[in-house]
Formats: C-alpha cells, sequence, structure tokens
C-alpha cells in the first residue's frame, strides 16, 4: 500500500481488511494502536473479525450480501461501542465494500465524529425530553380541568335530583355507562372524558317542570305528559351558547335523548342517524339504568329481563347497531353497576 | 459443575432515555450515573448467569432507545433469544412506545422470552402510569418487574427471571 494511502487511512482513522475464506480477514493496511488491544497482533496478519467483535454478528449477514453482489458503495454496520485498555468507550463503525473483486471490510475509528454525533443527539434527546415532560404536565392539568368540570356537572344534576328523586349514583353511572360504549367506538380520550361528563345532565331540564308534574305519583294524562316533554328543550336552552365542549355536547343530549330511533320521540321527532350519536348513546344506557334499579314508582327489574325488554325496543327506540355493540359491553356495564351502586355511590 | 454453557443474546429495547445503560450498568458493573448520557448506536456487555445446572453467558445489546425520529435498526436484533422491554414509569409516552416495540418485534421476529421493566421506581411518586397501562402490560402474559438503576430495587431479578425463561426455553426447543 503507498505511503500516501497509508496517511489517509491514519488521518481518517480507517484500517481496511479483505475478507479470504473462513471467515479469516486479511489486514490490507497498518494495524493502528487503537485497533491492536481488540484484535491483538498475529504472524500472517489474518483475523477473525466476525469473532473478534460480537457486534459485527448482526452486520455479517448485510455483508455478505453486498459482498456477493460486488456492490462497490460502502455499506456502513451503524456504530458501536467498544471498551479499551484505558477504560474508556471508542465507537467503532465498519463498511462492507468490493474493489477490484476483492469483498472489503473498512473500521473505522468514529473518534470525534462520534462524540459530535453524541451532543446533537443529547440536545435533541434533552429537547424531546422537556417536549414530553411539558405535555404530560399540560395532560395532567386538562385532567383536573376535568374533574373540576365534572364534579361542577354532578353538582349541577343534583339540583334536579333533589326535585324528581333521582339518585346521584344513577347520575354518575349514566356518564361511565356512556364513556364506555364512546371507548369501544373508538373515539379519542377527549371525547370520552366529554361524554363521560355531559350524559349526566342529560335530564337537567327537569328543574324547569313543576312538582304537580314531576313528583306525581302515577302515570301523567296527556297535558301533564306535554308538559314533562319540555324537560328536553329547557335543558337545551339552559345548556345553550356556551363554547365548552362539555355543555355544547351535554346540551345535544339533553335535547335529543328522547328522541326514537323509528322517528317516533320527542321533541323534534328525529329519525335513525339525524339523532345525534351521544343522544342515541345516553338513550341506551338510561334505560338499562333506569330498569335495573328500583324507583318510588316501580321495582328493580332483573338485568336479563331489563335487556330482554330492551332487545324488544332496538330498531323502535334504540338505534340496532349500537344496541348490539350496548350489549357485547354488558360484563363491563355490570362491572361499573357493581363499583357505582346505590350503597357505594 | 454445570452441565450445560449457552450463550445467549438479550437486547435492551424501549424508548431513549427510560434507563436501559444505566440498569445494564447497574447489573454488569454495580455501578449508577446521575448523569442522563444517550446511547448512539449499540454496546455490548457480557454477564455469567448461573441457573440451576446450566451456565449462561448473556450477550446483553444495550440498543439506542426510540424517538420520534430514530427507531432500531432490524439488524440488531438478529439473533436474539430474548428481550427486556423497559419503561420509565414517570412517562407515560415510553410505555406507548414500548408496547409499539414489542409487538413489533412479535409481528417481525416472533416470540421470545420477554420481561418488562417499570423502571425508575425510586421515583414512584412522580409516576405518571395508570392502573389500566399496568392492567394492559400484566395483560400481555410476560414478567413484569418494577426497579431502579439507582437504588438497585429488581435489577436482579430482571436478569435472573429473563434468565431463567431462557433456559426453560433451551430446554424445551
Amino acid at each position: 500500500m503507498s505511503s500516501i494511502l497509508e496517511d489517509i487511512y491514519n488521518s481518517l482513522n480507517i484500517v481496511a481488511f479483505s475478507y479470504e475464506a473462513d471467515q479469516q480477514f486479511q489486514l490490507l493496511s497498518d494495524m493502528p494502536d487503537w485497533l491492536l488491544f481488540f484484535l491483538g497482533h498475529v504472524e500472517n496478519d489474518s483475523y477473525p473479525l466476525f469473532d473478534s467483535f460480537a457486534y459485527l454478528s448482526c452486520f455479517k449477514e448485510d455483508a455478505e450480501l453486498h459482498w456477493q453482489e460486488a456492490k462497490t458503495e460502502p455499506l456502513a454496520s451503524g456504530p458501536w461501542i467498544e471498551i479499551d485498555a484505558l477504560e474508556q468507550s471508542i465507537a467503532f463503525e465498519a463498511s462492507a465494500l468490493c474493489s477490484q473483486g476483492k469483498r472489503i471490510l473498512l473500521i473505522q475509528n468514529l473518534g470525534k465524529r462520534y462524540t459530535q454525533e453524541l451532543e446533537r443527539y443529547q440536545q435533541v434527546r434533552n429537547s424531546l425530553l422537556t417536549k414530553e415532560m411539558l405535555e404530560t404536565e399540560v395532560q395532567r392539568r386538562t385532567l383536573a380541568i376535568r374533574r373540576r368540570e365534572e364534579e361542577l356537572a354532578i353538582k349541577l344534576v343534583s339540583l334536579t335530583s333533589y326535585r324528581d328523586q333521582e339518585t346521584g349514583t344513577h347520575v354518575r353511572r349514566i356518564g361511565l355507562y356512556a364513556a364506555a360504549m364512546a371507548k369501544a367506538l373508538n373515539w379519542s380520550e377527549e371525547q370520552i372524558d366529554i361524554i363521560r361528563i355531559a350524559a349526566p345532565m342529560h335530564d337537567i331540564g327537569k328543574i324547569g317542570i313543576p312538582d304537580r308534574v314531576l313528583r306525581k305519583n302515577g302515570s301523567l294524562n296527556d297535558a301533564e305528559f306535554t308538559v314533562m316533554k319540555q324537560h328536553t328543550e329547557i335543558g337545551a336552552r339552559m345548556l345553550s351558547g356556551s363554547t365548552i365542549p362539555v355543555l355544547q355536547m351535554a346540551q345535544v343530549i339533553a335535547r335529543s335523548h328522547h328522541e326514537r330511533w323509528d322517528g317516533t320521540g320527542y321533541p323534534e321527532g328525529l329519525e335513525g342517524e339525524a339523532i345525534p350519536l351521544p343522544a342515541r348513546i345516553t338513550t341506551i344506557v338510561d334505560v338499562y339504568d333506569a330498569l335495573l334499579h328500583e324507583r318510588i314508582y316501580k321495582e328493580a327489574i332483573p338485568e336479563y329481563e331489563s335487556v330482554s325488554m330492551m332487545r324488544d325496543m332496538a330498531g323502535r327506540y334504540f338505534d340496532p347497531e349500537l344496541f348490539k355493540l350496548f350489549e357485547r359491553l354488558l360484563p363491563v356495564m355490570r362491572q361499573i353497576r357493581q363499583e357505582v351502586s346505590e350503597f357505594t355511590g | 459443575m454445570n452441565e450445560l454453557v449457552l450463550q445467549k443474546k438479550v437486547c435492551l429495547v424501549g424508548a431513549f432515555s427510560v434507563g436501559k445503560t444505566s440498569l445494564i450498568q447497574r447489573y454488569v458493573h454495580s455501578l449508577f450515573s446521575e448523569k442522563y448520557q444517550t446511547t448512539v448506536g449499540v454496546k455490548i456487555d457480557k454477564k455469567i448467569v448461573v441457573v440451576d445446572d446450566t451456565q449462561l453467558n448473556l450477550m446483553l445489546w444495550d440498543v439506542a432507545g426510540e424517538d420520534d425520529f430514530t427507531q432500531i435498526r432490524p439488524a440488531h436484533l438478529r439473533g436474539l433469544a430474548g428481550y427486556i422491554v423497559v419503561i420509565d414509569g414517570t412517562r407515560p409516552n415510553s410505555f406507548d412506545v414500548a408496547l409499539d416495540i414489542h409487538l413489533r418485534i412479535q409481528r417481525d421476529y416472533g416470540i421470545f422470552s420477554t420481561v418488562f421493566v417499570l423502571n425508575k421506581s425510586d421515583l414512584q411518586d412522580q409516576w405518571r402510569l395508570t392502573p389500566e397501562h399496568l392492567h394492559r402490560l400484566i395483560n400481555l402474559g410476560f414478567p413484569v418487574v418494577q426497579a431502579s438503576a439507582l437504588s438497585g430495587e429488581g435489577v436482579e431479578n430482571i436478569f435472573t427471571n429473563l434468565a431463567r425463561q431462557l433456559v426453560t426455553a433451551h430446554i424445551g426447543a
């Protein structure tokens, strides 16, 4: 090898080998000190490089393919770290290429180039860590705000609960059932949180219904029922005009949770998918929970009977596809019911 | 007297800055550095573990962590016998990255001996993982070990747990 070429190798910290046979590599350039520690010195300058550096075991397959295809452009292994005699880290990179019919393997000590690359990565990753930390903090605070919103919503709803004797646990369960449905529908985490808080407000308009109707024992006559039906529009008006996503969804639910799939509901007689999805979800879970729990005007109905009754209502009262999903989620609903029972709530 | 000597390649994978290098440092050299020094490329350490009558020569591949711009080079996983997926309990993002890597390895290479590590247990008051995260992890069916490279808690357990799996897999193969 010419002395000029040898100088170039030295200044680039590169050592050249050619692949011979039996996994042996013939040294083509001088053996620098930085490599001597790892390879030692052998008489015939033939080294088992793939054995000497464990890292090269993952490069071997690519290098051999590269040589078989007689490619002249270098294929790099990517950097790896070894520890030298002084317990210092030293970064290497191997490159495979073909030259004049020979299979060449270059080993380079990356030296400062690696240190600079490391510094660059360190800076980038420090920035990414800061960004990630800030995002986590924003999420944490958003969650805290959501919890406060939820608490406010529950307090708000409890105003009506006092009057129509609906329980706080019912209201909480409605939110959790609706959130479980939303999750199964692959809604975003944010939208799931929103429906969990918004669905419990579906009956908020009942605050505007007179006691003689709202608290009447026994069935309502036509005139009373007309008054009762107004709770949907009263609720929607109460919640209107807000820019807060939770209240916007609550308004939609409050207005439309008595609409029916077949168009015979109220207040607008919307039909099928014209009924907003959050309202269709709330309708199903509200009926489920109301049937299963005892109220002043009715006994609790066992789940199998309740679900059977609801199955008959699917396609008329409820979105049939959504009801199928609800049935698949019954174990989840059951778990919510157990965890938020009238006694624990 | 050991009857069997095995050499196994084990990769430590996960997001960047979850503590892969620190866990290896603690396990192999009983050292810990407070300073975060990112890894570029791969560093291989060796450790001998004895499981019953089997001597395991573990080749521990400390593979650079993944970030928004870098993914594990598939070549680094060649010859893999098992892997350790490291999660930083204080960073939910590292949980997502860990699961993504785990599923990618299973999809592209098959099922191997695996241990999930919830690292930085010394910072448990700052953990941001939810019970749902833990549930998802446990449901994957692999051992989950809480550890701290700083205090050393759980570190030995990670590697001996994996070593036992490797021996069992070898005997069953």
